[in-house]
């Protein structure tokens, strides 16, 4: 049945005018996907005054348009010059940019492109084969549930820092004491606020998220000189690659299905995200991976698991909006309010009610996704060229650019202060060689961890662990983060007895 | 000698061209800014950009909504109260959650009684809502269960959480106030899901969840019966419980002059009653409850009032 209001929906966007707005949107969100600083969220909450005069299915199509297409934008930043145009591209750092550096970005960015795509298609078809059932999916994931996902996800901070493990958890700890700022979530008490209003609603992660990875990295670069692709002369190499890339995303295709799925799970979980579900997919990757020492060098399964995974993401953080009309992400809620402000009341029956503007939506979000890949990758000869551009014109134009995206987003001169002071912890942790990933990764799951703790604790009068047993989602949750944590002693055993045979 | 006359008489003139007209010609000297203090998309911000339009009509002047968002929604209140009192500056406010803020004497930026009120826009009730398939079916049932009842709520500083701690108080029913959840429509899921009893949430967010037969209410917050089928606290003999509300209230900064609150007032009013925003209010399941200035002021120090009863309730965190 959805598959027929679906096509339906499709001859709808193709036929009318509307389809100009999916494709502003796609390049609206590409723009401010590439820009660090900028993201999805900022786009759409920029976009919502613009929307009032417009008819509701537009302002879907709008939205749609540039869901869909900041992460891959992102992407590209990340692979170029190593600064995650948006949050969730964070991981993609990891191998995108030393392909970049030996000079074949081209690939990484066809890989990207690919992934993206795919990853987006798979997550929204994952989401039209839930809808049905989207309600059970929502009620079978309480706060004990999502109190162990945050944990899965502290877990993989630990194993993604392979032989820097101290380093690794000293910045997932930093990473905590900061989610912790702000008022408590459960009793309302102002924490660690030093008698500013400004951190009663916790440290911003828009700001906190450009320093770390977009001040601290022109910093680095500034002080090193340069180019960013060290290696190859640029004319000979800049269009290479791009071919290569789109086949290695069908030839890995268990990474592309594996980083979809966590990338659709972890969309569905409201308050975690798509910088989370790139960064666990990432390293489940690693984990599942024979070769795990080839990851951060370059190696292009790196760049494929988190571009699926933070695209799949948009179809799983719908699964919450079309069973209760409750958004799954910071870019569903802005949705959600496009909707409000329409005079639509989103709830429960939000897929009965208001069937055009969800179908409508998921639409655009597909349009989306391919349409921005194509460009990406019609456009990928010349992006490149960025790579070759010398530090001293970069960095000043990045600097500029994403401390204005960050005062946009709020309009507060005191979040332009926290983005500089962050990037210049990240820019110490750069040189002393802490990951700033887990830092960040910390601070998104600490408020959650802490307020789904709680919350299961008094839900299930202080019998944490008999709770958890009682729920099959919630055990399967605690199995999994066991197993996460002694994979990687299993493996040394494992090799020992080899060694010793 | 004459020179420096010449030059103050011109001053003065041209002071008092500035000046007077200034004050004879609001609103049209420039656009009137109502802060939001919160982000956009949410109740606060919709009720004012569906209000704004008509508003424009009524007042011959241009309307725009500001979001000044942080701090708890204190933020854009602190940034109001702080604005010149001239009628270019005004906003929405989140009552009772500012109110009880002052009864327990947390620094907002501001002071709650010397804001100029204009008028209160929407009001919403609060009702009991359990699961719909539920064995609980009254709120003797919900306090007869053998253990507390546990009520999911947000944050324990929200209005809903303030609100089921009175009220379970009041009526000697034996609570467990799980707090915590990220919005009221987690706290709602929660319900469904079965890990909590029941809810307390206003009317209009409930009614959503009970026409898709997921929740069921069992008794509302009103003095009269308002569903068919639910007792109201009043004829259940809890007259007090009727006073928890919701409210969505336009006001000022300090020291406004009587006749702009007036027109503004009027005009908000007028607004209200205005087929496009019916038409809204119908749609979004808001329930407009429109009264000008005097009145709305008169309510906030009865709240004030009422809340100050329940300190040490609302300080026992």
């Amino acid at each position: 049945m959805g598959f027929d209001v679906l096509t339906n929906s499709l001859i709808d966007v193709l036929s009318s005018g509307s389809a100009i707005f999916v494709l502003v949107g796609v390049a609206l969100g590409l723009c401010f996907g590439v820009i660090p600083g900028l993201g999805g969220t900022t786009a759409l909450a920029l976009l919502i005054p613009v929307t009032f005069s417009m008819e509701s299915l537009d302002a879907m199509y709008l939205a749609g348009g540039v869901m869909g297409a900041t992460s891959f934008g992102g992407s590209i930043t990340a692979i170029l010059i190593n600064t995650p145009g948006t949050a969730p591209n964070a991981a993609t750092t990891f191998d995108g940019y030393p392909l970049a550096q030996q000079g074949k970005a081209g690939l990484a960015i066809g890989a990207s492109a690919t992934a993206s795509a795919m990853g987006g298609l798979i997550g929204l078809f994952t989401l039209l084969v839930f809808i049905p059932i989207a309600k059970e999916v929502v009620l079978a994931f309480g706060p004990a549930e999502f109190f162990l996902l945050t944990i899965l996800g502290l877990t993989a901070i630990a194993v993604s820092a392979r032989g820097k493990l101290l380093r690794g958890l000293i910045a997932g700890g930093i990473g905590l004491m900061f989610a912790f700022v702000g008022l408590d979530g459960i009793t309302g008490q102002e924490r660690f606020t030093v008698a500013s209003n400004y951190l009663w609603d916790g440290i911003p992660l828009v700001p906190t998220l450009t320093g770390m990875f977009a001040i601290s990295q022109m910093i680095e670069l500034a002080l090193k000189g340069g180019v960013v692709a060290a290696e190859g002369d640029g004319l000979s190499r800049r269009i290479s690659g791009i071919g290569s890339g789109i086949a290695a995303v069908f030839r890995h295709w268990t990474v592309l299905l594996r980083g979809s799925a966590i990338g659709t799970i972890i969309g569905a979980i409201p308050g975690l995200g798509g910088t989370v579900a790139a960064f666990i997919a990432y390293t489940a990757t690693v984990q599942a991976s024979r070769k795990p020492e080839s990851f951060g060098k370059g190696n292009i399964v790196g760049v494929i698991a988190p571009e699926s995974a933070n695209n799949a993401k948009d179809g799983g953080s719908l699964i919450p909006t079309v069973a209760f009309g409750i958004p799954g992400s910071a870019e569903t809620a802005v949705f959600l309010g496009i909707l409000v402000l329409h005079g639509i009341d989103p709830g429960p029956s939000i897929l009965l009610n208001n069937e055009r503007e969800i179908y409508g939506l998921i639409v655009a979000l597909t349009l989306s996704a391919v349409g921005a890949s194509i460009i990406g990758l019609l456009t990928a000869r010349w992006l490149v060229l960025i790579t070759f551009v010398n530090v001293h014109i970069l960095v000043p134009v990045v600097v500029a650019v994403s401390l204005t995206g960050v005062y946009v987003l709020e309009g507060k001169p005191y979040d332009v202060i926290l983005c500089l002071i962050m990037g210049i912890l990240g820019y110490i942790m750069i040189r002393f060689d802490y990951p700033r990933l887990t830092l960040v990764i910390a601070l998104v799951l600490g408020e959650t961890c802490e307020r789904s703790y709680h919350l299961t604790m008094m839900i299930s009068d202080n019998h944490m662990l008999q709770f958890i047993l009682g729920r099959p989602a919630a055990t399967i949750l605690l199995v999994a983060t066991v197993v996460t944590l002694c994979l990687p002693f299993a493996r040394k055993v494992l090799e020992r007895q080899r060694s010793r045979a | 000698m004459t020179n420096a006359w010449m030059r103050t008489g011109l001053l003065a003139a041209v002071l008092a061209a500035v000046a007077v007209p200034a004050a004879a010609e609001w609103p049209n000297d420039k656009p009137i800014t109502i802060v939001i203090p919160y982000s956009p998309g949410g109740g606060f911000d919709t009720i004012v950009r569906a209000f704004a339009p008509t508003l424009e009509k009524v007042l011959g002047a241009e309307v725009v909504p500001e979001n000044i968002p942080g701090a708890g929604g204190t933020k854009g209140a602190a940034t109001v109260h702080r604005s010149e009192p001239d009628g270019y500056t005004i906003g929405i406010y989140n009552i009772p959650g500012f109110t009880v803020n002052q009864v327990l004497g947390k620094d907002m930026g501001f002071d709650l009684d010397e804001v100029t009120w204009i008028a209160n826009l929407a009001t919403s009730r609060y009702a009991v809502a359990v699961k719909a398939d539920s064995e609980i079916n009254s709120l003797d049932d919900l306090c007869s269960l053998g253990r507390e009842a546990k009520m999911s709520d947000t944050g324990s500083s929200s209005t809903a959480s303030v609100t089921t701690r009175i009220s379970f108080a009041l009526i000697d029913c034996p609570l467990t106030d799980v707090a915590g959840y990220e919005g009221s429509n987690d706290a709602m899921i929660a319900v469904m899901r079965g890990e909590v009893d029941g809810t307390v949430k206003p009317i209009s967010s409930l009614k959503k969840y009970v026409e898709s037969g997921d929740l069921k209410i069992i008794a509302t917050y009103t003095q009269k019966d308002v569903l068919d089928g639910v007792s109201s606290t009043g004829s259940l003999g809890h007259a007090d419980l009727a006073k928890f509300d919701l409210r969505r209230i336009i006001g000022g900064p300090p020291g406004m002059s009587p006749e702009i609150v007036e027109k503004l007032s009027q005009a908000f009013i007028e607004a209200a009653n205005s087929p496009e925003v019916q038409e809204w209010a119908a749609g979004a399941g808001i329930e407009l409850e429109p009264v000008g200035a005097d009145e709305a002021s008169a309510m906030m120090s009865d709240l004030s009032d009422f809340y100050s009863q329940y300190k040490d309730t609302l300080a026992a965190n």
